[in-house]
């Protein structure tokens, strides 16, 4: 389950990825703050000139302060071992950050700079003081949004976990609600078995066997989602055969899977519903019997399996009641929805020259 | 010598019943076993039994409709049969036999449950021979009558019906429920009787009676619904069944015994 569900949940973005997203954001505040010194402290250099030293400027702080931040303390619960030597980071990067964006777009610009040994002056104290602000700002701002962020994916991925969990829920629902044991065909069946054990023992005991695969093909389908048409099959049989003792000479049936179909997959409790509605709605009401055939084909990358019964067909108003072919029906179709959309049908038509053909349509999966 | 039928649709059921009921019941004679509901009700008026054991589920007709027609046509001085029900687990069918006090058993059928009622059978059956509880006899089966009424499925609710859409040749007659005399089940149709004219529609009985007013129009047989204005008196045939006389009409229904206490003084 663990498994499944991890693939529901988005891959967290890169540290990369998160550090070019944020980039504008130092742009920004780089820009701002060129605009400030350049109108307000009424610098002499050009204008654009300014604003492109402001921006280079905030770009390399940016990248130095986030790239560390990302690189070793990327988690949401900080303590002061955290913050302290995150501060120092901020402090160290402002003079730094000022030197290589001023040499940068010297370099774009075409002008000469200073040398190391004249950097320091006043001025530039003042300018590194800034950028400071500016870096801690921005600092400030990226952190807000990350934040914001990180509680945004963790709601989805907390949706998306429900959802997720819902649907399994519905699937389980579904699947209990359709192998729901009949408990009138159980104690007829272990009617018929009590009579068996007086009347003829070997047959009693073969009729229990038959009743031992029939409940554990039922009760257990609550804790797997999947069978193989072979093991389906097999239940098949084995409730046809109680059916069969217990119905007489009034049932005939047959039962056909291609030897390549054995190990094909399919949810569990898909066809014995429709196996059993032959019986209940279509045979057991009929006075003379009929005959039901179980086969499965493929055809293209698809299974086909069809129930077909000779019993008394589909009455008008009967596929809507409660008592009809109805919630079994409803609910398969319900099912192959939630698990296939569109590449799954069931079909309920009238069979010639009597009776009810159920037809449903699976993807072909095969296991080794 | 006391005679039983057997109905039950699964065979080797059917065997075992006649078995364990032959062990504790030696001069219990089981006549036939019949494999189905209609096949049940030929049997029990070709055979006369004592005591009929009834499975509910059944092809073709169900134990309970099984033993209202055979109430139905049920003619003679011999006292109707016992009647036992017999079915597994049915929370429905055995909460009204428990309410309706009418014998029933479950399957798988336990020899010690099933010896009581043997037991009962016995006192009943004995009881019948001596001629001076013969009208009480016939009086017990008024009673149980009664009971499988009220075993038989209730109508449920819906919309109600006030025209009758009739095809007849290729026109459509719009017939005011108010005006129907009776609704008669032929075979799939129903005849619907106004004191001028008849008209056959393809609704079954059991579809319609849900949609027509349960004080003015009542069951009085299995296959007929009679509108209660126009009856203007009930009398006794020959035969002692109650039948109808009906405002602006010559035939003369039969009411089934199940429904005989509608007609009866107040």
């Amino acid at each position: 389950m663990s498994s499944s569900l991890s693939s529901y949940i988005p891959v967290p973005r890169s540290r990369l990825r998160r550090l070019v997203d944020d980039l504008p954001l130092a742009i920004v505040v780089g820009l701002l703050l060129g605009l400030v010194i350049s109108l307000i402290l009424g610098r002499r250099a050009g204008f654009f000139e300014n604003l492109l030293v402001s921006v280079m400027i905030g770009i390399v702080a940016y990248t130095l302060v986030t790239g560390v931040r990302l690189l070793f303390w990327d988690h949401a619960n900080w303590g002061w071992r955290q913050w302290a030597p995150f501060v120092l980071v901020v402090i160290g990067a402002a003079p730094v950050a000022h030197f290589v964006g001023l040499h940068l777009s010297g370099w774009m610009l075409g002008v000469p700079l200073p040398p190391l040994s004249s950097y320091p002056s006043d001025e530039r104290f003042r300018l590194i003081a800034f950028t400071l602000i500016g870096t801690t700002l921005a600092v400030i701002l990226g952190m807000y949004r990350d934040s914001l962020r990180r509680t945004r994916d963790e709601h989805a991925a907390a949706r998306l976990r429900a959802e997720v969990v819902e649907r399994q829920a519905l699937q389980a629902q579904l699947r209990l609600m359709q192998a729901q044991i009949e408990p009138h065909m159980l104690f007829n069946t272990l009617a018929n078995l009590q009579g068996l054990i007086a009347l003829d023992p070997d047959r009693a005991s073969e009729m229990l066997d038959q009743l031992i695969q029939y409940l554990r093909a039922t009760l257990s389908v609550s804790r797997s989602e999947t069978t193989t048409l072979e093991q389906e099959f097999a239940a098949m049989q084995a409730y046809l055969g109680l059916m069969g003792v217990r119905m007489g000479e009034r049932l005939a049936y047959r039962l056909e899977l291609p030897p390549d179909l054995r190990t094909a997959r399919l949810p569990t409790m898909l066809l014995q519903p429709l196996v059993e509605n032959a019986i209940v709605h279509g045979l057991e009401p009929k006075v003379e019997g009929g005959e039901v055939l179980v086969r499965a084909s493929a055809v293209g990358d698809s299974i086909e399996i069809e129930v077909r019964d000779t019993g008394l067909g589909i009455r008008p108003g009967q596929v809507s009641s409660r008592r009809g072919g109805g919630v079994g029906v409803s609910t398969t179709r319900e099912r192959l929805e939630v698990l296939y959309g569109a590449r799954a049908a069931i079909t309920l038509l009238p069979a010639e020259p009597q009776g009810t053909l159920a037809r449903l349509t699976l993807p072909l999966e095969i296991t080794a | 010598m006391t005679r039983a039928l057997i109905a039950e649709d699964e065979p080797i059921l059917a065997a075992t019943l006649a078995k364990t009921l032959q062990g504790l019941w030696p001069e219990l004679e089981i006549v036939a076993t019949a494999p189905n509901g209609l096949v049940a009700v030929e049997l029990g008026l070709a055979l006369r039994p004592d005591i009929l054991f009834l499975d509910i589920r059944m092809p073709g007709q169900t134990g309970l409709e099984a033993a209202e027609e055979l109430a139905e046509r049920w003619e003679g001085p011999q006292a109707f049969p016992h009647i036992v029900f017999v079915t597994a687990f049915d929370d429905y069918a055995v909460e009204a036999f428990e309410r309706a006090a009418v014998d029933y058993v479950l399957k798988p059928v336990s020899s010690g449950r099933l010896g009581k009622t043997v037991e009962r059978l016995r006192g009943l059956v004995d009881a019948q021979r001596m001629p001076a509880v013969d009208v009480a006899g016939a009086e017990s089966l008024g009673q149980l009558l009664g009971q499988l009424q009220a075993l038989l499925p209730a109508a449920v609710a819906t919309e109600r019906l006030s025209v009758v859409r009739a095809a007849v040749g290729n026109v459509v007659r719009m017939i005011p429920v108010a005006d129907v005399v009776y609704f008669q089940a032929v075979d799939k149709y129903v005849n619907v009787v106004t004191a001028e004219s008849e008209a056959l529609i393809r609704v079954p009985l059991k579809d319609l009676l849900p949609q027509l007013d349960p004080a003015q129009f009542r069951q009085v047989s299995r296959n007929m619904v009679v509108n209660m204005v126009c009856v203007t008196s009930a009398g006794r045939d020959d035969l002692g069944k109650v039948t109808l006389n009906l405002r602006g009409r010559t035939d003369k229904p039969r009411v089934s015994p199940v429904y005989a206490h509608l007609f009866r003084q107040m």
